[in-house]
C-alpha cells in the first residue's frame, strides 16, 4: 500500500471539506450558540441540580457540545459519498490508479481527521474556557478523540454504503443523531439519566459519546474523577474505531465492485 | 379561491412525498421529550420545576417550526431549477400562486404537529373547546408567519447553501431567545452578561408567544396566564411575514 496514493485520497477529502464554507459556518453559529445562549441559560436552570454532582454545568456542556461537533462533522463523509455515487464520480475514483483499499482507507482517515482539523479552532477556544488542569490528561484525551472521529467516520461510511436511498440515509443519521446524542453524557451526567431511567444511563454507558465526552472532560479537570477507568475508556473507544474502519473499508471495498453503489 | 386550493394540494401531495423525512423528523422530536426532557426534569426538581410538562408545549412549536419551514426549500430547490416556468404557465395569477404557497407551508406545519399537540393533551390535560381554538388559531398564524420566513429566504438566496445557513441562523436566534427550551425569567440571565437586547429579542419572540399561549391553557400554572397580547404579537408576525413572502414569491417570478 502506497502511503502518497492514500494521502492524495485524504487531501482530495480534506479540500472537498473545505470547499462546504456555509455548511462548516453554520456548524460555527451553532457552536457558538449553543455554548453562548444555550449553555449558558440552562446552566441558570440546573445549577443547584450540577452542584449536587459537584460540577460547573456550563464547564461540562460546552466539552459536551465539543463531542457533539465533532461527531457530526464526522458523520459528514457520508454525505460526500451519497453525492459521488448519485453524479457518477464513483466511476472516475476507480479510473484513478490507486487501489481499492487505498481509496477506501484514505476516505476513511480523510473523514477523521478532517473534523479534527474543523474542531481544532474550536477546540483551542473550549481549552481557553476550560483551562487545563494535568496535560498528560489531556494528551491522553485528544488521543482518544482522534480514535472516536475515525471511528465515527468509519460508522458514516458503513451506513452509508449499506443503504442505497440518499433520503433513507439522511433520516437514518438523524434518527441515530437523536439517540446517540442524547442517550450520553453529552447533555448531562449519568446520575441524573439513572434518575430519570435507569434504561438511559445502561444505554450511555455503552455510548462512545459518552466515553469520548467523559474523557475530554476528564483531560481538562472539569471532572475530577470519571465513572470508568481512562483505560477502560480508550479501550472502549479503540474497539469503536477498530470495528468501524475495518467494517467500513470492507463493506466499501465490496460495494465498489461491480457496479452495487448504483 | 379555487386556485390556491389547487396549489395548497400541489403542495401537500409534495409533503407526503417526503415521508420518511417526516418519520425521522417524529423520531427526533420524541427523543427529545422523553430523552433529554425527562432527564433535565431530573435536574431541575430541586427547584420545584418540572421541565419535561413545561418542554412539551415548546415541542409542538418545535415541530410547526421544522415542518413549516419546509415549503422553503422546496421553493429554493424550484428557483434554482427554474421550474418557476412550468409555475408561470398556470392558469392562476402570480398573488394566488403566492398566497397559495404561504398558506400551504403553514398548513402543513400545522399537520405535522397535530400528534405532537394530541401528545400534549394525553401528557398534560385536555382543554376545554374555547381554549382548544384558540391554541390552534395561534399555532395556525405562527406555522402561516414561519412559512412566510422559509419563503422570503428562500426566493432571496439562488444557493442552496445560502439558504441552509441563513435557515440555521433564524433557526438559533429564534429558538435559543425564546421560552420554547427554558422559561423566560432563566433567560433574564443574559442582560447580567451585556446581553440585554436578547432578552428583549425573547419577550417578543412570537415562538415565546405561542408556547406560553399553550402552557396558558395545558399547565394549570399562575405563572403562565392567557393573555390577548399574545395572540396579538403572533398574529402581527403572521401578517407581515406572509405579506412580506406573498410579494417576495410574486416579484421573484416576475424577475426571472
Amino acid at each position: 500500500m502506497g502511503l502518497k496514493k492514500l494521502w492524495i485520497v485524504i487531501e482530495r477529502d480534506l479540500r472537498m471539506f473545505i470547499s462546504y464554507k456555509f455548511l462548516l459556518i453554520m456548524r460555527g453559529i451553532w457552536f457558538v450558540s449553543q455554548v453562548a445562549l444555550f449553555g449558558l441559560i440552562v446552566n441558570q436552570m440546573v445549577q443547584t441540580a450540577a452542584e449536587a454532582v459537584h460540577i460547573n454545568y456550563f464547564n461540562y456542556y460546552v466539552a459536551g457540545v465539543t463531542i457533539i461537533t465533532l461527531y457530526s462533522t464526522a458523520m459528514f463523509i457520508g454525505y460526500d459519498i451519497f453525492e459521488e455515487a448519485e453524479h457518477g464520480v464513483f466511476e472516475y475514483l476507480l479510473t484513478l490508479p490507486v487501489s481499492r483499499r487505498e481509496l477506501v482507507l484514505g476516505r476513511s482517515i480523510g473523514g477523521g481527521l478532517r473534523s479534527f482539523i474543523y474542531v481544532g479552532p474550536l477546540l483551542v477556544i473550549v481549552l481557553l474556557i476550560l483551562g487545563v488542569s494535568n496535560p498528560f490528561h489531556l494528551l491522553v484525551a485528544l488521543a482518544a478523540m482522534f480514535l472516536f472521529a475515525f471511528g465515527v467516520s468509519g460508522m458514516s461510511i458503513t451506513l452509508a454504503v449499506a443503504m442505497k436511498s440518499g433520503d433513507k440515509y439522511d433520516i437514518l443519521i438523524g434518527v441515530l443523531d437523536a439517540l446517540i446524542v442524547r442517550l450520553s453524557t453529552t447533555m448531562y451526567p449519568t446520575f441524573y439519566m439513572q434518575r430519570a431511567m435507569p434504561a438511559y444511563a445502561a444505554v450511555a454507558e455503552f455510548n462512545p459519546l459518552t466515553y469520548a465526552a467523559d474523557l475530554f472532560r476528564w483531560g481538562t479537570g472539569v471532572e475530577g474523577a470519571l465513572q470508568f477507568s481512562p483505560l477502560v475508556g480508550v479501550l472502549g473507544l479503540f474497539i469503536f474505531f477498530f470495528a468501524f474502519t475495518f467494517v467500513g473499508v470492507v463493506f466499501y471495498e465490496r460495494r465498489l465492485e461491480g457496479g452495487n453503489w448504483q | 379561491m379555487k386556485a390556491i386550493l389547487h396549489v395548497i394540494e400541489y403542495d401537500f401531495r409534495n409533503f407526503f412525498r417526503y415521508r420518511w423525512f417526516i418519520i425521522g423528523l417524529i423520531a427526533m422530536n420524541l427523543a427529545d421529550l422523553f430523552i433529554s426532557a425527562v432527564v433535565f426534569t431530573q435536574m431541575t426538581s430541586i427547584a420545584n420545576f418540572n421541565y419535561f410538562r413545561f418542554f412539551a408545549p415548546g415541542l409542538a412549536v418545535v415541530g410547526l417550526f421544522a415542518s413549516a419551514f419546509m415549503i422553503g426549500r422546496e421553493i429554493n430547490m424550484e428557483v434554482r431549477r427554474e421550474i418557476h416556468h412550468y409555475m408561470l404557465s398556470l392558469p392562476m395569477t402570480r398573488t394566488e400562486l403566492a398566497v397559495g404557497r404561504v398558506l400551504a407551508g403553514g398548513l402543513r406545519g400545522m399537520l405535522y404537529m397535530t400528534p405532537l399537540l394530541i401528545t400534549n393533551f394525553i401528557v398534560l390535560r385536555f382543554p376545554n373547546l374555547p381554549q382548544l381554538l384558540l391554541i390552534l388559531l395561534t399555532l395556525l398564524l405562527l406555522a402561516i408567519g414561519i412559512s412566510g420566513v422559509s419563503i422570503s429566504i428562500a426566493v432571496s438566496t439562488t444557493s442552496f447553501e445560502k439558504f441552509v445557513t441563513a435557515r440555521g441562523v433564524v433557526y438559533y436566534m429564534l429558538f435559543f431567545c425564546s421560552s420554547v427550551f427554558y422559561p423566560l425569567e432563566v433567560i433574564q440571565v443574559l442582560a447580567t452578561k451585556g446581553l440585554g437586547p436578547l432578552v428583549t429579542f425573547a419577550q417578543v419572540n412570537p415562538l415565546t408567544n405561542g408556547s406560553d399561549l399553550i402552557r396558558s391553557f395545558l399547565l394549570d400554572s399562575p405563572d403562565y396566564v392567557f393573555s390577548p397580547l399574545m395572540l396579538l404579537n403572533v398574529a402581527i408576525f403572521s401578517v407581515v411575514f406572509a405579506l412580506l413572502a406573498t410579494f417576495a414569491y410574486s416579484k421573484i417570478l416576475q424577475r426571472h
